[in-house]
Order: structure tokens, then C-alpha cells, then sequence
């Protein structure tokens, strides 16, 4: 082997050299990254909670948070707006601006609903357009406008339901455990993410099928776990999702709605079929209706239909064919609304038109409605009780005469799901999901069957 | 000459690999400008600022984005600080909504701009507490309008509440899933507590 020369040393040496500071100059310039952008462009956003269901003669004051760019010198924005008001469900609307108030606790820009809207046979419809008005941008809520207004239907002849306080620890154990999967990668396990210091997510959503087939939503491992005539089987969708919710159809093919709005439509394989964003910033929840997906959305809060006959539908589309009713497996709909912090308000319509309706009322704070579904002719209503330390469901049956039935059930629910994906209610069975450290499962409950 | 060639490639090629340079990336666009002291601190003015966070991703013990809608570097492992990624974290979000100091005996009012990068001094666990001056406990029925819930490992803040009885969340929720506003059910969660910030204005 022939010795290097002194130059053939200096030149490596210098060579050496050269690389790392190069590299080193290279990186700090590609560290830098992409050209700093200290100002907001315009945006403009919104927050409205509707009010869908109003008693004879109470005063209805409809708040608007208006959300602008944020301004150097910290104060909130130059906002203002209109309301387009009209009785019932058609006709012209009428115009009534929104005024300024000084607490922005609960929107800071409201209007009080004339009584002779307010206590309209029909009930009232309307629809917002608020500005920035130093900016100029504006934004419609809901976001379908005059197409697709928001709804408030008169709660007349409704039953009375007082719940009392809630008693803590006096719960229903499940009929039967119809899945079960410890945390793992393998095909017959669940994925479990995140550590004591981030918190833990694991399976995210279920859903049934008719036949009593249950799909579990296996956001980390990204796939649906079907238990379905005694066997498992594994459909895998390719990549995490994890706090998407799952909607399954009756023939096996299911949508995935994923954390950041995009609604992914699977045959009963898993082989992908579209892919649509949904209209709004935020979602609540992904079920199926009588013509497809259809999503609660947010500022809206009205439920959007996703997609027609198999055909994804815009974001305008989906704006324009909004409603506030859920759609029911009795082929009614149901309105529903928290009222304060211990009250709900439910009533069944058909074609708009209210036919019976209930004002639940505890001395224990409710959380969120997790479900409200048909059983035959009764409504199934799962929502939450608490207090600041404590929390459980409360299961209502709710029939023409006021409460048919009632329970609880704990909570457990050690990793986070999808918001409302902890409930499914198929034919005469309640079915929840569960996690505990051990495993995850899926139970029934066994309700009562209508006469 | 090929031995200089040879040598220049490796010399590059350590460089790339040094693990610091690696992750010294966004927080190179922030700075550590004073906050502006203000007299006034709207709930709705916080809505602006932490609205205008979404899409800007999620940083483990991060506080410094900008405003340009994308996170810049999206996907870092998670719970490590020296990614020095786009975004702040959950409390790092919260601490500069509520225009806090960085002394927790300070309950004034801070303006931090969103290059400014600063997590202030408390974690979500803190924050549920109702640790610093600016900070305390609040019945969870209570809460309103940029009030917050906090579990031991996490803190959103109240951008509206609900018809269906949760809440719209503000909040720096995730590596994989960013800043946004969702919808939660952390009202009702018993893991979780309220929390508010003394000196709204409006």
C-alpha cells in the first residue's frame, strides 16, 4: 500500500473541514425554515348555540361569538351582523341586527327574538350573516344561510321527566360481553398510544351491524376489527386514525371520519371508495342516515348529509342540505337541546312538525348526549351525569306517558374515543364501548321490548 | 483532489447527522420579545388569538408559530422538546392565550405575539391545580367562554358550548392532530377539572 503524500493529506484534511462546514452552514439555513409570517391573514369564524326547542312565552335571545384576526393591540374585533328571521318555515325573512354587549362569556353579540316570532304556531326560522368590520370578511351561520336555516320549533304539551340527583355507584351491569381484545398489534388485539405523560387512545369508535355484527374502529393499529358469526376478522385501512369516528351500513361497507374533517368511505373489504373534507371547521359526529353519512357539524350544528346514493356531496352541497333533526330509525326525527346546566329538552317531529315531546329536568349537572335513538315507539336517551369529581350515564326510555325506563351505567373509559362514539343502540340492545387498562370491550345491554 | 472530493462528502455527511442541527429548525423564525402589558383581556379577544393558532401544529413544550395555516413541521416524536417544531402545546397554548407571565406570582396581563416563543412556567397537571397568581379553580358547570378543563395530562379551553351538552375546544391536542378547535366531552370527564383565569374584562 503506497503512503499518502503530505499534499494528498492537506487536501483531505481540508476537505474534511470544508464538508462539515458546509454542512453545517447548509443546515442552519434549511433550519431556518420557511419565511416567517407574523400576521394573521383575514379569517373570520363563529359560535352560536341554537335554540331549537322554546316553551310558550319564554323570551328567546340568540347569542353570537363573532372570531376575527387577532388585533396587535389585544382587543377583540369590530364585529357586527344580522339576523334573517322569519316565522315558520318559509317565506321572507326579516332582518334584525345584532347588538354589542359588554361580557363576552356566553357571545358577546345577541338579539331578543321579537314575541310574535318567539311564540309562532310554527315555531321560526333563521339564519345569521356576521362581519368583521375591519376587515370585511364575513361568515354565515349556519353555513347553508337562507338555503338551509337553523330551526326552533315550539316544545308544546311535552312531559314532564324530573330526574332527581343522581345517585353515584348504583349502576346496571351488562346482559352479556359481546367483544374483547387486550392492547397489542396482533391480529386479535387493540392498539393502545400514548404514555402516562400524553394520556392514552385506543379504539375510538364502534358501530353494529343488524345482523349483530360489531366493528370496533382500531384507530392505532388503522384498521376495523369485526366480530361477526363467531370469528374475527381484521379489515386494514392503511393508515392510523386515531379519534376518527365509524359509521357501519347494514351491508358491511363503513365510513371513517378522521380528526381532521375528512370523511373516508370503505366497501365491506376495506377497499377505499372516496374521500370528501366536511363543510364545517368541526365535527361531532359521524352516523348513518336513510341516504348515506351524515355528520353533526359545527358552528352550523345542524346535522349535514356527506354524501347521495353513494356520491360524496361538496361542501356547499353538504351545507345547502343541512337540518337540525336527527334522523331516527323510526323514520321521525328528533330535536334535541341542553338547556343550562341540569336540563333537555327532546321532541320527535315528522316533516317539521313536532308530535310529542319531553323537558327533562335533574338536580345533577348533565353532560353531553351521547345517543338518542328509536326503539320502536320510544326514544333511548344516553347522557352523561356529573359533578366535578364524579361521572356516570344515565340511560332514559322515554315513552307517550314520560319515563318508561331508566338506568346507569359507569363510564370506565380509560383511553379517549371519539366524542360521541361510546353508544350504539341496535333493535332492543344498547351496546357501549369500554376500555381498562387490561383490554377493551364492547357490552349489551338488554332493554325492554315495546308493546 | 480525489482525496479532498472523498473527504468534502464525509465532512457533509457528519454534519447531516449531527442530531442538533437536525432538530434546530422552526424555533430559528421565533424570538424573545417582551410582552406588551395590557390593561384589558377580553374572553372573545382570546378567541381571536387561539383561533388563529389552529392548523399551526403541535409542539411538545413549544410556543412559537406563525400564521400561515400549515404546520411546518408536522409529525416529530412525540413528548420530545428538542424537535423545535412549529406550534405550541397544550399548556403552552393556554398560558400565552390567557396572556400570562412567565413569574407565576404575576397575575397581570401579558401579550405575547404568536413568533414570540414561550411556554410559560406551567404544565396541564399545574394549570388543573389552579397554580399562579392569574390562575384558579372553577366548578366545571361553570365554565364559560375561554374557561378551561385540565386533567393531569391535558388542557383545552372552552371556545363555545354545545346543543348536544359538550363543548367546543380550543386546543393543542397532538402531534398528529395539531391545534383546532374540537368537539370534547372533557365538561362532564371526571379526569378532568375547571379552570379559569382571574381579570377578564369582557
Amino acid at each position: 500500500m503506497r503512503r499518502p503524500g503530505i499534499r494528498s493529506l492537506v487536501g483531505g484534511a481540508a476537505g474534511l473541514t470544508a464538508g462539515v462546514i458546509g454542512g453545517v452552514a447548509l443546515t442552519s439555513v434549511s433550519a431556518a425554515g420557511p419565511t416567517p409570517v407574523s400576521r394573521a391573514p383575514a379569517l373570520i369564524d363563529a359560535a352560536h348555540v341554537p335554540r331549537v326547542l322554546t316553551l310558550p312565552g319564554e323570551p328567546v335571545r340568540l347569542r353570537y361569538a363573532i372570531v376575527c384576526t387577532p388585533r396587535d393591540d389585544g382587543l377583540p374585533c369590530d364585529g357586527s351582523g344580522t339576523v334573517y328571521i322569519r316565522a315558520g318555515r318559509s317565506g321572507p325573512y326579516r332582518a334584525l341586527p345584532l347588538s354589542r354587549g359588554d361580557d363576552s362569556k356566553e357571545g358577546r353579540y345577541f338579539v331578543d327574538v321579537p314575541a310574535p316570532l318567539a311564540n309562532s304556531a310554527d315555531g321560526f326560522s333563521y339564519y345569521a350573516v356576521l362581519r368583521d368590520d375591519h376587515s370585511g370578511a364575513s361568515i354565515s351561520v349556519p353555513a347553508g344561510g337562507a338555503d338551509a336555516p337553523q330551526v326552533s320549533v315550539p316544545l308544546r304539551d311535552a312531559r314532564s321527566v324530573s330526574l332527581g340527583r343522581h345517585v353515584f355507584g348504583a349502576v346496571r351491569n351488562p346482559d352479556a360481553n359481546v367483544a374483547e381484545a387486550s392492547w397489542g398489534s396482533g391480529p386479535q388485539d387493540l392498539g393502545l398510544a400514548g404514555s402516562r405523560g400524553l394520556g392514552f387512545s385506543g379504539p375510538s369508535s364502534f358501530d353494529v351491524e343488524p345482523n349483530g355484527a360489531v366493528d370496533v374502529l382500531d384507530s392505532v393499529n388503522g384498521r376495523v376489527s369485526r366480530w361477526a358469526h363467531g370469528r374475527r376478522e381484521v379489515i386494514p385501512l392503511g393508515a392510523p386514525a386515531e379519534l376518527a369516528d365509524l359509521a357501519v351500513d347494514s351491508d358491511g361497507s363503513f365510513d371513517v371520519l378522521d380528526a381532521a374533517g375528512t370523511l373516508r368511505s370503505y366497501d365491506s373489504q376495506g377497499k377505499p371508495k372516496w374521500a370528501q373534507k366536511v363543510a364545517d371547521r368541526t365535527w361531532v359526529k359521524l352516523e348513518h342516515g336513510r341516504s348515506g353519512p351524515v355528520v353533526l357539524q359545527q358552528p352550523s350544528e345542524q346535522w349535514m348529509p356527506a354524501a347521495e346514493n353513494g356520491a360524496p356531496l361538496s361542501r356547499a352541497e353538504q351545507a345547502r342540505a343541512a337540518h337540525a333533526e336527527k334522523q331516527l330509525a323510526n323514520g321521525h326525527e328528533v330535536l334535541l337541546e341542553r338547556v343550562g346546566d341540569t336540563g333537555l329538552r327532546l321532541a320527535e317531529v315528522r316533516g317539521g312538525t313536532p308530535l310529542r315531546g319531553w323537558q327533562i329536568t335533574s338536580e345533577t349537572s348533565l353532560g353531553e348526549v351521547q345517543l338518542a335513538e328509536s326503539q320502536g315507539n320510544r326514544i333511548v336517551v344516553v347522557a352523561r351525569a356529573y359533578t366535578d369529581d364524579r361521572d356516570e350515564f344515565e340511560v332514559l326510555v322515554l315513552g307517550s306517558g314520560g319515563l318508561a325506563a331508566r338506568f346507569a351505567v359507569v363510564s370506565d373509559s380509560w383511553t379517549e374515543t371519539a366524542p360521541l362514539a361510546r353508544f350504539r343502540l341496535v333493535r332492543n340492545a344498547l351496546y357501549r364501548l369500554r376500555t381498562t387498562p387490561a383490554a377493551t370491550f364492547v357490552d349489551r345491554f338488554d332493554l325492554e321490548v315495546p308493546q | 483532489m480525489r482525496r479532498f472530493i472523498v473527504m468534502l462528502g464525509i465532512g457533509l455527511a457528519l454534519s447531516a447527522t449531527t442530531g442538533a442541527q437536525a432538530y434546530h429548525r422552526f424555533w430559528a423564525n421565533c424570538n424573545d420579545d417582551a410582552p406588551t402589558f395590557m390593561t384589558t383581556m377580553t374572553r372573545d379577544a382570546a378567541q381571536d388569538y387561539a383561533n388563529a393558532a389552529r392548523y399551526e401544529g403541535y409542539q411538545w413544550g413549544g410556543g412559537c408559530w406563525n400564521y400561515d395555516d400549515a404546520d411546518s413541521y408536522p409529525n416529530d416524536p412525540p413528548e420530545v422538546t428538542s424537535t423545535h417544531g412549529e406550534g405550541g402545546d397544550c399548556s403552552g397554548l393556554t398560558f400565552k392565550t390567557w396572556r400570562e407571565s412567565t413569574d407565576t406570582w404575576r397575575d397581570g396581563r401579558y401579550y405575547w405575539r404568536a413568533l414570540r416563543n414561550v411556554h410559560g412556567p406551567y404544565t396541564a397537571a399545574s394549570f388543573r391545580a389552579g397554580n399562579g397568581a392569574p390562575n384558579h379553580t372553577v366548578a366545571k358547570s361553570t365554565a364559560g367562554v375561554m374557561d378551561a378543563f385540565a386533567s393531569n395530562t391535558h388542557i383545552g379551553m372552552v371556545f363555545m358550548r354545545s346543543l348536544y351538552g359538550g363543548d367546543q375546544i380550543v386546543e393543542a391536542k397532538c402531534e398528529a392532530c395539531g391545534t383546532n378547535i374540537f368537539y370534547r366531552t372533557y365538561r362532564s370527564d371526571s379526569s378532568y377539572g375547571g379552570v379559569g383565569r382571574w381579570g377578564w374584562t369582557g
